[in-house]
């Protein structure tokens, strides 16, 4: 579905972070020309999150940051989150083997 | 001098029913959250788990089963891999449930069963001690099927029957025959591993083992799990697709 091979850098504005199950979604406006495109960036669950130094109130509507992601191979607008600059300036990754990762709670 | 003899013996009584429990193997304690230990590189080979017995099935299933993870391989390569039942938040039921990415399990025990939870998909099995196992044909098919344990020394032998037959490990085929006997037991003081035996006079020519190894960790606290979001689906080819928000 998503083309691991390819890397996408987007910066945009969050219009919504959905921190649910299966999956966390990241949905953010890019500009594109004198228009706004919609990206929906999927991340791991919750739970692979937290092991990658996520909290669920990271983000909120209207912030701005900066994705690197896989995108889809259909073309359409989305892709797997790689990693995300936030607005605090932390870049944070897509649990275990996507993007930086922090040491992972008691042996793990 | 009589209270002394009295004491002494006391005291020897005690501490021969101390060795009587050791060498009869008190069971240990495994509650508990547990994350899988994969071993690979650097890893203790006394920890890490052992390699997995051939998978031998019967010529008649042996040969669709190769077919299928030939175009599965082929699928992957295409970057399309083929869906598994969990795309659609299906729960993967047992043994498959005991060992899904980097989720951990959590183990509770309590005098009559033995319940494990784990963190994908939030499923739970429980297994009943000490009783008599039902025949297979009086366990209707399901996810969990039926589980009775007891410990034998050190090591808890876990009994499961009634697997419905879309419950797959690893896609791998199997009939209402199926019985999966599991050897669970501490191989370090915070190792756990888990001897998986998947046995089927149906489908396999002899039985297939497995082990998983677990790492204890300390005060985790599980996250729930519900599948209430879920933005993908799959074709009517298998493939997966995603739900993307159109503005």
């Amino acid at each position: 579905m998503f083309d691991t091979t390819k890397s996408v850098t987007l910066t945009g504005t969050v219009t919504t972070f959905q921190w649910t199950n299966p999956h966390a979604y990241i949905e953010i406006d890019v500009p594109d020309g004198d228009s706004l495109k919609h990206w929906s960036i999927e991340l791991g669950s919750p739970s692979i999150l937290m092991q990658s130094g996520w909290k669920f109130k990271d983000l909120k509507h209207g912030d701005k940051i900066t994705v690197e992601i896989s995108p889809l191979k259909s073309g359409q607008t989305g892709g797997l989150l790689i990693q995300a600059k936030l607005p605090d300036g932390r870049t944070l990754g897509n649990g275990p083997g996507r993007g930086p990762t922090q040491p992972a709670g008691g042996g793990k | 001098m009589r209270v002394r003899i009295a004491v002494f013996i006391g005291l020897a009584i005690v501490m021969a029913q101390d060795v009587f429990a050791q060498s009869r193997g008190n069971p240990p304690d495994i509650s508990g959250v547990w994350g899988p230990y994969r071993g690979g590189r650097g890893a203790d080979p006394k920890l890490a788990p052992p390699p997995a017995s051939p998978m031998v099935l019967k010529p008649e299933y042996a040969k669709p089963y190769e077919q299928r993870r030939a175009s599965e391989t082929e699928a992957s390569k295409r970057g399309e891999p083929l869906a598994t039942a969990a795309v659609l938040c299906v729960p993967y039921g047992v043994p498959s449930m005991m060992s899904v990415a980097v989720y951990p399990i959590e183990v509770i025990e309590t005098p009559k069963q033995i319940t494990i939870v784990a963190e994908a998909f939030s499923e739970v099995r429980r297994v009943y001690m000490d009783r008599p196992q039902m025949k297979i044909d009086d366990v209707p098919p399901g996810y969990y099927g039926r589980s009775v344990g007891k410990w034998e020394g050190d090591t808890l032998v876990v009994d499961t029957v009634g697997i419905k037959e879309s419950v797959q490990y690893q896609r791998m085929p199997h009939s209402d025959q199926m019985r999966i006997t599991e050897r669970i037991r501490l191989v370090a003081p915070d190792t756990l591993h888990d001897q998986i035996t998947i046995e089927d006079p149906v489908v396999l020519e002899k039985p297939y083992t497995y082990t998983l190894a677990y790492r204890r960790i300390p005060n985790y606290e599980m996250v729930e799990f519900v599948c209430d979001n879920n933005r993908e689906y799959v074709d009517d080819k298998g493939v997966v697709h995603l739900r993307v928000q159109e503005k």
